[in-house]
């Protein structure tokens, strides 16, 4: 488990590490704004506001050439009108097509981001991990068999399974009432945090492979040690050292790749989001798509999001090479799968 | 000991004089070699005896120029008699030695081959894995005509290998770096150390060899470049106990053959007593006691050196061990190092003038006998001994690591652990 | 263990997972809700009608009848009926299976060619300034969603300074390539100009993988003896580099690359996406969405085998490259 050795550990690689702070930094300053959204974002996400559609973000202004016809002196005319549209405080990051506002649509997003993140990785771990652990344990047909069939499983892309599967099964979307507004503290945000419960289940059925894999790995060396053998020899249950033994040993290694799995599935979401497979509207990748036919009016609709995703997964990976380097778990190239 | 006859008559081919060797670490300064002086000569064996982190290995890596950051070498020249470089630098020169230490670095680095050649303790991490033993050999043969066909250009031996030539290979492996002289060459070298159906080992990889076979195909590749001087960094320690006599005799019959000279470091003094002729003792990155064979192993002056050779009976036993010496291996940290005998804390006869550093004494015996002990000065005075608790009470500076029976001569890396 | 017989073993091995591939992708349809029939049949169909479909498609048959004809039917390169599109569905499958190779090897070979360089020089320049610009590379590169990055590139060299066109595939390589003997390079410009942005969106993933993986492995290979044993006995640093550190730290990047080529195909689908490129991973998708059974079956099938396929050239070179794998 967590030994004082540990500790040192990760100490020593904080101090001459500026990377792993900075990545720190990144990881708890998107946990606080996925919490505290309501709280933090100036308007509803939802909110839409057709005159206040496209603003861009500040710093900038955008000319806009609109056509209109006119009735002057009893004839149409077609007047071409150039308008600048200044960015304003309002809206810091600008406006969307339909008048939503950015900020408020990247702080929500970080809620989905990291709770699908969190979620599927602790779906994927509860999978993968109990079967790595069997098959390393046991060795054999039980191990072959498993292995095979994690095989199978490596063979399908995990961004294409994933789109089968969510695009086949019915969305089906959690609502947990938000604390916040329950609470009366942000009275004009949405009402209800929304889960994409397909999504989760899915991102947990394609990643779970390494988990496994990783779990093996430490199952099959742990057993070949010798207080392993001789709790064994005493005639402790299977169940029991693997509990006791197996189990505790691997915990630092599929830590690790935890962390970097989490920003695997924040990836693999906003790919999902991109396609239209999402759950919720208020996700990145979903405001990335809806840019993406504004490229030549409204550069910032797929712009700013992305950046959003940019800074959560390079938080993370930081903070996963900080863990790797000073716990050295040797997992080589495991894990991964990102979009 | 007859082979220690008429060495004082060679000439010097090596003269190291006040080498120093430190590590820069994120706990400070270390001082792993410090100011340590000797000569190598035609045609012997030298060795250079000491406990692990004595820096025994880092002072054979300082001469051929392997020692990695955070290491450097700080101080000292390195005089090496080569005729033909005292006359092309001869502001670096003096006579017929050249200090290698003002060489530019291309120079320097061509001399290892055909100057200096090195084998390693561990043979089964010293050779590539995936490369054939002989492929390895041949390389090393390789790079040695090359730079014979063009003395002075590093160019011709890498003969434009870089990345794409690399890649290249790896599709098409006929269009090697190799030429199939140098293969033969490479076979020969193999018959030469022993190894039984030369031909087909040199195809086999070195997870396919045995440590003792692997460590003869070491010794046959560190003599691709026909070196001067061979370096032999416990060339024995991996092995088995019956696989180490033939190692040994292996390397004095080539040495005999070839009139090499071999720089021997050990922490085994039986290996000292059977191949060399003259000794080093280090201790604590300094060179305590040197002298011929007879000097040191008959008239030890420096306590370390008596405490090394109380353990052993018969200097006739194959496998003597270094006899644990009381207390602990210096931690060679700078700032802990202080201003007195290194040996004080461990030594049996510390007076209060070891407090201040000793230099190095004349000491009895023959010509070249040297210690670096006051004891070789005047003899033992009772009365001006140290109590016994005299390095015990509130001195923290001596908690070095302990000695956890490995080889590893780093102290950089000890250091590192140390926290 | 010969290599003939390590790649035999590799080979069933490989047969064997090609094989769960099919059976997973098989059972697919019985754990999806809804029945295929409602793709096929008219909204208004009769229930008699529904029925002569549903014997049609063979799904009254009992479970492992329908699946060891559908096992029949691929072993005679038969994946069913596409009703969507009034096709067979291995035509639509191995028509779009090019350009999405195409796309996948343009992207491996730009990821390849850059990545390994910047990997050594990051490396044998340790914390100067082209290692840092090659690591901090690397991090934003694992770190991008690729289709975020393709409507990047889009944005910045398509819609702003028009140097690429946005998107599709404006001829195949295969019809480039004969133009060239008839001594017409248009077609081969054509190609190029399509091919860039998507080839440098979804090899950026890749290159800064690889680059990553390259550099640490370098670092420890440098560190080992026998980097020092080589360096001992006269050996060129060029050559330590090249012909000793580097071929061993590729050895094991080689199996990572393999591994992580699921990554890839995954990044096709959604590259082909954003740049409108008619390839398997579009057709994957509107599969999905028009329950095209026939067709999302054949195609996870082919990037399954694709998969498996490519794995085992990638352990046969490894076992090539470094022979104590054999054993
Ligand atoms: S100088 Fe003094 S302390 Fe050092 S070895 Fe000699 S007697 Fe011992």
């Amino acid at each position: 488990m967590v030994s004082p050795r540990t500790i040192r550990n990760l100490k020593r690689e904080w101090r001459n590490n500026w990377l792993a702070k900075i990545g720190v930094a990144l990881v708890v300053a998107i946990l606080l704004v996925a919490v505290f959204a309501p709280l933090l974002a100036p308007y509803n996400p939802r909110s839409q506001s057709l005159e206040d559609s496209r603003l861009p973000p500040m710093g900038f202004t955008e000319t806009e050439n609109s056509t209109s016809s006119q009735f002057v002196n009893g004839s149409v005319q077609v007047v071409s009108e150039r308008t600048t549209v200044n960015a304003t405080w309002d809206h810091p990051l600008g406006t969307n097509q339909l008048g939503q506002d950015m900020l408020s649509r990247v702080i929500y997003g970080a809620r989905t981001s990291l709770l699908v993140g969190a979620l599927g990785t602790l779906l994927a771990m509860l999978i993968g991990v109990p079967i790595g652990l069997v098959a390393g344990y046991y060795r054999g047909r039980v191990d072959d068999a498993l292995m095979r069939f994690a095989d199978v499983m490596l063979a399908f892309p995990s961004l294409v399974l994933a789109v089968a599967l969510v695009g086949l099964w019915q969305q089906a979307v959690w609502r947990i009432p938000d604390p916040f507004v329950a609470a009366g503290l942000a009275p004009s945000m949405p009402p209800d945090i929304v889960l994409p419960g397909t999504v989760i289940v899915v991102v947990g059925l394609v990643t779970w492979v390494w988990f496994a894999r990783v779990a093996r790995g430490e199952a099959l060396s742990v057993r070949e040690e010798e207080y392993v053998k001789a709790a064994r020899s005493l005639g402790a249950s299977d169940a029991f050292v693997i509990r006791k033994h197996v189990l505790p040993n691997s915990v630092t290694p599929i830590l690790v790749l935890g962390t970097i799995q989490v920003a695997a599935i924040i990836l693999l979401e906003s790919a999902l989001s991109y396609l239209g497979f999402s759950g919720t509207s208020l996700s990145w990748g979903f405001d990335i798509n809806q840019g993406r036919d504004y490229l030549a009016t409204a550069w910032w609709i797929a712009t700013v999001p992305g950046l959003a995703i940019v800074l959560a997964v390079i938080g993370i990976n930081l903070v996963g090479d900080w863990l790797r380097d000073a716990l050295d778990p040797g997992l080589g190239g495991e894990g991964g799968s990102g979009a | 000991m007859s082979h220690s006859n008429g060495v004082a008559s060679r000439q010097d081919v090596l003269r190291v004089r006040d080498l120093s060797t430190r590590f820069f670490t994120d706990e400070g300064q270390v001082n792993a070699v410090e100011s340590v002086s000797f000569d190598v000569r035609d045609g012997e064996i030298l060795g250079i005896v000491g406990e692990s982190g004595s820096g025994k290995s880092v002072t054979a890596l300082s001469l051929i120029d392997l020692v990695e950051s955070p290491g450097r070498v700080t101080s000292g020249q390195l005089w090496y008699r080569n005729a033909d470089l005292a006359e092309e630098f001869s502001d670096a020169a003096d006579g017929e030695f050249v200090d290698l230490r003002a060489l530019p670095t291309r120079v320097r680095r061509a001399l290892r081959g055909p100057s200096f050649s090195m084998v390693f303790q561990d043979p089964m991490s010293s050779f590539n894995p995936s490369i054939p033993v002989g492929e390895q050999i041949a390389e090393a043969v390789e790079v040695q005509r090359r730079a014979r066909a063009n003395p002075r250009s590093t160019r011709s031996r890498t003969q434009g290998y870089g990345l794409g030539r690399y890649l290249l290979d790896s599709v098409v492996p006929t269009l090697d770096y190799t030429d199939d002289e140098s293969h033969e060459r490479a076979v020969e070298l193999l018959e030469q150390v022993g190894i039984p159906d030369p031909e087909q080992r040199a195809r086999e990889y070195p997870h396919q060899f045995s440590g003792g076979m692997l460590q003869r195909a070491m010794i046959a590749q560190a003599l691709a470049g026909e070196p001067d001087v061979l370096i032999a960094d416990e060339p024995t320690t991996a092995l088995d106990v019956t696989i180490q006599a033939q190692i040994l005799n292996l390397l004095r019959d080539i040495q005999e053959e070839r009139d090499m000279s071999v720089l021997m470091i050990t922490h085994d003094l039986g290996v000292i007593a059977r191949m060399c002729d003259r000794v080093c003792v280090m201790y604590a990155g300094e060179v305590v006691e040197r002298g011929t064979l007879e000097d040191v192993f008959d008239r030890p002056t420096h306590p370390y050196t008596e405490g090394l050779l109380g353990s052993i009976p018969d200097l006739d036993d194959p496998a003597p061990r270094l006899q644990p010496i009381e207390g602990n291996v210096p931690s060679l940290l700078d700032s802990e190092m202080g201003d007195r005998c290194y040996f004080a804390d461990r030594c049996p006869k510390a007076m209060t003038e070891c407090l201040q550093h000793p230099p190095e004494y004349e000491a009895e015996g023959s010509a070249e006998h040297r210690a670096r002990c006051v004891l070789a000065d005047h003899p033992y005075d009772e009365r001006e001994a140290l109590p016994p608790d005299y390095f015990e009470a509130g001195r923290p500076a001596e908690t070095g690591p302990v000695d956890g029976g490995t080889d590893d001569d780093r102290p950089a890396e000890e250091a590192q652990q140390n926290d | 263990m010969s290599y003939g017989r390590f790649l035999l073993k590799r080979v069933l091995q490989g047969i064997l997972v090609v094989w769960g591939v099919i059976t997973v992708v098989f059972l697919l349809r019985f754990i999806t809700p809804g029945s295929p029939v409602d793709f096929v049949a008219p909204q208004d169909a009769s229930q008699e009608l529904r029925q002569r479909i549903a014997a049609e498609l063979g799904l009254n048959e009992p479970l492992y009848v329908q699946y060891v004809d559908y096992l029949v039917g691929l072993l005679n390169g038969d994946m069913g009926y596409s009703y969507i599109f009034g096709q067979e569905a291995s035509a639509i499958v191995f028509g779009k299976l090019p350009a999405t190779v195409e796309l996948a090897v343009a992207a491996t070979v730009v990821a390849v060619v850059l990545s390994i360089p910047l990997g050594v020089v990051s490396a044998t320049r340790r914390h100067q300034p082209a290692d840092y610009g090659a690591t901090t590379f690397s991090l934003l590169g694992i770190s991008t969603p690729n289709f975020w990055l393709g409507i990047m590139l889009l944005l910045v060299l398509a819609v702003q300074i028009d140097l690429f066109p946005v998107g599709r595939r404006g001829i195949a390589f295969s019809t480039a390539f004969w133009m060239l003997f008839e001594g017409n390079v248009s077609g081969m410009q054509t190609w190029l100009a399509h091919i860039t942005l998507p080839a440098l969106t979804l090899g950026t993933y890749f290159t800064a993988l690889i680059t990553r993986l390259t550099r640490s492995g370098m670092l420890d290979e440098l560190g080992k003896s026998y980097v020092q044993a080589a360096r001992a006995k006269g050996i060129p640093e060029t050559l330590v580099r090249y012909r000793h550190a580097l071929r061993n730290t590729l050895i094991p990047v080689i199996t990572v690359v393999g591994l992580q080529l699921g990554t890839l195909i995954g990044g096709a689908v959604i590259t082909e996406q954003v740049f409108n490129w008619p390839g398997l991973g579009q057709q994957v998708i509107s599969a999905v969405n028009n329950r095209d059974w026939p067709v999302l079956q054949g195609s996870l099938i082919v990037i399954g085998t694709g998969f498996v396929l490519v794995n085992i050239v990638v352990d046969s070179l490894y076992a090539y490259l470094d022979p104590r794998v054999i054993e």
